[in-house]
């Protein structure tokens, strides 16, 4: 789970960086001159390994971006409209607020497993955030819902079950409760 | 901790009369205590949100959460921006003649802003959270009045006008005495160390810059709302864009200009020189250039943005913190380091400041991997972040910088008992209140519920966690009040 694994990253760096301070601090206890050069010397070490690990950071992150690859084919087109305060889903293009009421109502949209959807997410009103909880509450996916833009959202379900959409933009009074729901078999 | 007694920015005595520093120094007090009493307002307002969220007034409407987000978050960044700028004014009177009459004006005008939001925030129930995304502020939903949206743009275009101008005269009085290339510092960069430039100027001059070009931005914003109003079709990315560059930048030269403090302050306790140099130079002149761009990173989720733009925008994100850590974290600690430090309540906070600075930016580079925003965007993390640089950053930074400037115009010391327990109590209560924002956020809780629904019902229980964190740290803020503002007090009788 990737929220995990940056949560640890932070807490080990933030962790050594506390460390550090809490020496220098000590070290006040014992005051003493110190050597400029070696001071010069060390900053540059570190200007050094953070610049290689910011590199690696770049190297191995960019690639991964959740933006959609044109030679990526989605095996199934799904459209979103956010409107305060509900998602519409449909498997068929959503253009007018009675189509929008309706799919509020309708029933979940059916997903195949193992099949990579796009989602073309919309609104029509203010900007929601279209924020795709998994069967077991893992944010596992999200696009922004902005008004006179479409975003194409790619997802691969590998997990079958009830997925339940939550407004992750701020939108209005009824913002937490606003909702959206699909179904992965 | 020692109590001991710091020596004032010497003033050249060409550059202010006796009665001149008395007024500035008076200023520069009274824009403290202000702080001092909107601080614990606005804490109060957030500690409401954690209990609303901890389900803690299950009969009051949802809508009350939201206006007091409101109130609280643009209450804070205001608080902190007008707090780091009259700390800027105060230390750069040292080198320069900042207008007393341009903070004088800001003065009236800031309260007069602030006046206006609670109005339109606790009287009118505006709730579209600080950065008012557009068009939020025009859909109402019948919550708030269209009298509360026009009272809420009155305020921030009130606001924004004496903001520009405080700005825009810190640069033309560190113009006065240094050119724009001096002030810059990039003499530095060609090998020469005269004329020499305090590290206050070149990183004030480096924030106001930046803070003009937010500003722009800001009046744009607020125009083109008019122009809705009017009638006119205006592009919501565009819209976005200038939003968030105008926030990320106030956020940032927030912090930046409480580093320049920092690095004016802290070698007077440490008793050790911290001067512009070239690495110096060469640092703050790069995070003029990259935190133009950085604030792509807040529309990652805007999947309509070029896929370059996303992509410089976590690269500049990523090298945004090699100067800051290499350059000013790292120089903040190599000057403690087996220094014969003076451990005041003001120094110590100084220092934590930037460790807070730090840990919080450290949280920010993770979020701006475009991957991991992907899980973490707009999530309890994002909070987590920004609270870290502010709370554990720049606010202690001018909790320190208060209690410097009380301690020497009263001439009261403090207690070291009492000094420590504040300590205590501000870390203990910060950190333990922050923790429950990471872990929340890696738990997927979605930031800005008034109510957390059962797909994310774990957040309850981090807020009522959190709850308990916020009273200690309030415990530790009104315990800070008591002690230096006892000490501001009886300074204002000293000028």
């Amino acid at each position: 789970m990737i929220q995990m694994h940056a949560f640890y990253v932070f807490l080990a760096v933030a962790g050594f960086l506390v460390l550090i301070f809490i020496y220098v601090a000590l070290s006040t206890r014992r005051a003493r001159e110190i050597n400029y050069h070696a001071a010069y010397s060390l900053r540059k070490k570190f200007f050094f390994v953070l610049l290689v690990v910011l590199l690696f950071g770049l190297g191995m992150t960019l690639g991964k971006t959740p933006y959609p690859k044109a030679n990526d084919l989605p095996d199934k087109v799904v459209f979103v409209v956010g409107k305060q305060f509900a998602f519409g889903i449909s498997d068929a293009p959503i253009t007018n607020d009675q189509e929008y009421e309706a799919t509020t109502y309708a029933a979940p949209v059916q997903l195949p497993l193992g099949s990579l959807v796009e989602f073309r997410v919309t609104s029509f009103d203010v900007n929601h955030g279209f924020g795709v909880y998994s069967p077991d509450g893992r944010l596992i996916a999200q696009t922004q819902a902005m008004p006179g833009y479409v975003n194409r959202l790619r997802v691969r379900f590998t997990e079958p079950g009830k997925y339940n959409v939550l407004c992750l933009e701020l939108c209005g009074m009824g913002h937490h409760r606003m909702r959206g729901v699909f179904e992965v078999k | 901790m020692q109590a001991n007694s710091i020596a004032l920015p010497m003033t050249e005595p060409r550059l202010w009369t006796e009665a001149e520093m008395a007024k500035l120094r008076r200023w520069t007090l009274i824009w403290g205590v202000t702080v001092l009493i909107l601080l614990p307002i606005l804490a109060s307002l957030g500690y409401f949100m954690r209990m609303f969220q901890s389900s803690f007034f299950p009969t009051v409407r949802a809508e009350w959460f939201y206006a007091v987000l409101t109130l609280h978050s643009l209450g804070m960044v205001g608080t902190w921006y007008v707090g780091s700028m009259a700390g800027v004014s105060y230390l750069l009177s040292k080198y320069t003649r900042p207008s007393l009459a341009v903070s004088k004006i800001n003065y009236w005008g800031t309260l007069l802003g602030v006046v206006l939001l609670v109005a339109c925030t606790l009287g009118g129930l505006f709730g579209t959270g600080w950065y008012f995304l557009y068009p939020l502020p025009l859909y109402s939903q019948g919550v708030w009045a269209p009298w509360a949206t026009l009272t809420f743009f009155i305020a921030l275009a009130i606001l924004g006008v004496c903001w520009t101008i405080w700005t825009l005269d810190l640069l033309r009085a560190i113009a006065k005495r240094y050119s724009l290339s001096a002030a810059l510092g990039l003499h530095y960069l060609v090998g020469k160390s005269e004329p020499e430039v305090p590290p206050i100027v070149l990183i004030s001059t480096v924030s106001l810059v930046v803070g003009v070009a937010g500003f722009v931005a800001a009046v744009i914003v607020i125009a083109l709302f008019g122009a809705r109003a009017l009638g006119v079709n205006v592009d919501p990315l565009l819209m976005k864009n200038l939003t968030f560059f105008f926030g990320h930048i106030l956020v940032n030269i927030t912090m930046y200009l409480g580093v320049g403090m920092v690095y004016e302050l802290l070698p007077t306790y440490a008793g050790r020189p911290w001067k512009t140099n070239r690495v110096v130079a060469i640092a703050w002149d790069c995070a003029l250039f990259l935190i133009l761009f950085a604030y792509f990173h807040h529309l990652y989720m805007d999947f309509a943005q070029p896929k370059w733009v996303q992509i410089f925008g976590q690269i500049c994100s990523y090298f945004l913190s090699v100067p800051a850590g290499v350059v000013s974290i790292f120089g903040c600690l190599a000057l403690v380091y087996a220094s014969k430090m003076k451990w005041t309540l003001a120094s110590t906070l100084l220092f934590l400041g930037i460790m807070g600075w730090g840990v919080g930016g450290i949280a920010a580079v993770i979020d701006s991997t475009v991957e991991v925003n992907f899980h973490f965007h707009n999530t309890l993390w994002v909070p987590a972040h920004f609270h870290t640089y502010y709370l554990m950053g720049v606010v202690l930074i001018i909790l320190g910088f208060i209690d410097h400037v009380g301690k020497e115009l009263s001439g009261l010391q403090e207690r070291p008992a009492f000094s420590k327990l504040t300590v205590a109590l501000l870390v203990l209560g910060g950190y333990g209140f922050l923790s429950m924002f990471y872990w929340a956020g890696a738990h997927s809780v979605p930031r800005r519920y008034a109510i957390y629904p059962h797909e994310v019902a774990q957040g309850t229980l981090y807020a009522r966690i959190a709850f308990g964190f916020i009273t200690v740290l309030l415990c530790g803020i009104l315990l800070f009040l008591w002690e230096t503002g006892k000490r501001c007090i009886k300074a204002f009788s000293a000028c």
